[in-house]
């Protein structure tokens, strides 16, 4: 193989036609973004690969396609414009090589922990919009040549316009941008409270999991984990029916039973086939109780300062759309400065042949009273690692300041 | 996995259908269809008996809720007999809609009468 700063002027077009190649427009786009990362990696003779897309709302670059870095997707990667090393690429719109990588120079610990010594990366670009950002890594240090940028932004180009045309047609697209399009663009900006979330679609289609968390009119903070059964754009519709509904019920009533009870009666009715399993609480405003109620979805783990995670202790209640007039119970659990609670879908937790408490313990050991970033990056990589998940998985990490007077 | 024979054992006028060693996506269909079934033979009781099943997850359980809710109004009682799967089925609240017992056994002694 030649090296690609002394190839000769043949090699070079080699490596060009590779990665501008008229075929890959053969491929759907998705599997054109997987092989263009591929052959992006082999002709830099680099070790991994990665594209990251900008959501705007938010301002994060999410980690969307992977070669040699498949975790990096698998755990829903997030970094902000401005941050980093992705983030800096973004934010500038220009290439950026990093050869000294670690906890100062790269948000992302993957990459570091990875053993990532040398990064090169360009913006992806649609007109004049930085839409995300294309990099590459060497395990061994190494010098990238001005060659070597100009041929990762001719791949970054390519990419763009496949990520342009990644909108719209099918099903499953418009399942995705339903599902994106629910999921809290932003997170509430509460006093006493710091929070971050991770949705990742399972193997082939979204599914039904969201996540909410809303500020009430009361100063109280209302935090939803839901799932509903099946998966695909039918299972998105009746997700957004039942996250409008038990915002409604959420602004009628303070009480979490409540508000399951009015969703529940609301989807026999309305949805007599759909089945679902929800999470409420209502955090007080100073976040020091935590009012909770379960319809047969998994408790959060809880984890005070210094102290192991552990289930909450929390009244098991039947699923949403079971049977009439189920029994709703409320627990109020005293959230002490510096705790931290860990909500989930059951996509985290189930893996097959696994018990569900092997799964649960894992979890468990994985959630610390850290900030809630860490937190996430720390669960996903613990449980999910660098599987492809089946199913989707919806995470939320809520922290009460460690104490009041920080900032 | 090997498919699964479903059957549909009558004790008198209970029914006992047994369920396969694991539950997951991959076959919740079929075990729902055959729970479904037998409901619709209107047993005075279906005994659910998971006493062979060590892995159940979130399909399993809902293949159960959707049966137990088809078969609402016609005055089945269920049971569910498990030693294996029986915290997902209590964290998932299905314990709240049957009673679970540790043996069929116990789920029989249970019903007699």
């Amino acid at each position: 193989m030649m090296q690609s700063d002394q190839g000769s002027l043949e090699d070079r077009l080699r490596d060009i036609q590779s990665v501008t190649d008229a075929a890959l427009s053969q491929l759907s786009d998705q599997e054109m973004l997987a092989e263009l990362l591929e052959r992006t990696r082999l002709v830099l003779h680099a070790d991994t690969a990665a594209v990251l897309l900008l959501d705007a709302p938010s301002g994060q670059l999410i980690a969307t396609a992977a070669a040699g870095l498949e975790e990096e997707v698998r755990q829903g990667v997030r970094v902000p414009v401005g941050r980093g090393f992705a983030g800096r690429i973004a934010a500038e719109g220009k290439p950026v090589i990093l050869d000294h990588v670690d906890h100062t120079t790269v948000l992302n610990p993957i990459l570091w922990a990875k053993g990532i010594r040398t990064l090169m990366g360009v913006p992806l670009i649609a007109g004049t919009h930085v839409i995300g950002v294309l990099h590459v890594g060497s395990l061994t240090p190494r010098e990238f040549t001005t060659e070597d940028v100009e041929l990762l932004q001719l791949a970054a180009d390519k990419a763009a316009g496949a990520v342009q045309s990644l909108t719209g047609l099918e099903d499953k697209i418009a399942a995705i941008a339903l599902q994106r399009s629910l999921l809290p663009s932003a997170l509430p900006v509460t006093a006493g409270a710091q929070i971050a979330a991770r949705y990742v679609a399972g193997e082939g289609s979204v599914g039904g999991d969201w996540y909410d968390v809303f500020t009430l009119p009361s100063g109280e903070l209302g935090v939803v984990m839901g799932d509903v059964t099946g998966s695909g754009l039918a299972a998105a519709v009746i997700m957004g029916r039942m996250r409008s509904a038990l915002r409604a019920y959420a602004m009628e009533s303070d009480d979490p039973a409540v508000v399951l009870a009015r969703l529940d009666a609301k989807m026999q009715h309305f949805e007599p086939g759909a089945l679902a399993t929800v999470s409420y609480a209502v955090f007080s405003p100073g976040l020091d109780t935590m009012r909770i109620c379960l319809a047969g979805h998994y408790p959060p783990v809880i984890a005070p300062p210094d102290q192991p995670g552990a289930l909450a202790e929390i009244p098991p209640g039947l699923l949403i759309g079971a049977a009439p007039d189920a029994d709703r119970r409320v627990v109020t659990i005293t959230v002490s400065p510096g705790t931290l609670l860990c909500f989930y879908t059951d996509g985290l937790v189930e893996r097959r042949r696994v018990p569900i408490e092997d799964r649960l313990a894992l979890l468990c050991r994985a959630v610390r009273a850290v900030p809630p970033e860490t937190a996430c990056a720390t669960v996903m990589a613990d449980l999910v690692g660098a599987d492809q998940p089946r199913d989707d998985i919806a995470l939320v990490a809520l922290r009460r300041k460690p104490t009041d007077r920080e900032p | 996995m090997s498919a699964h024979d479903y059957l549909i054992e009558w004790r008198g006028p209970r029914a006992v259908v047994r369920m396969p060693a694991e539950i997951d996506v991959t076959n919740a269909d079929q075990a729902r269809a055959a729970l479904v079934a037998a409901t619709g033979q209107r047993p005075a009781v279906l005994i659910i008996d998971m006493s062979e099943t060590t892995f159940c997850d979130s399909a399993g359980v809902a293949a159960i809720v959707i049966s137990y809710r088809q078969a609402a109004g016609a005055g089945t009682r269920f049971r569910l007999v498990t030693t294996k799967v029986e915290r997902i089925l209590q964290l998932t609240g299905i314990a709240e809609l049957m009673p679970i017992d540790a043996s069929l056994d116990a789920a029989l002694a249970a019903t007699e009468g």
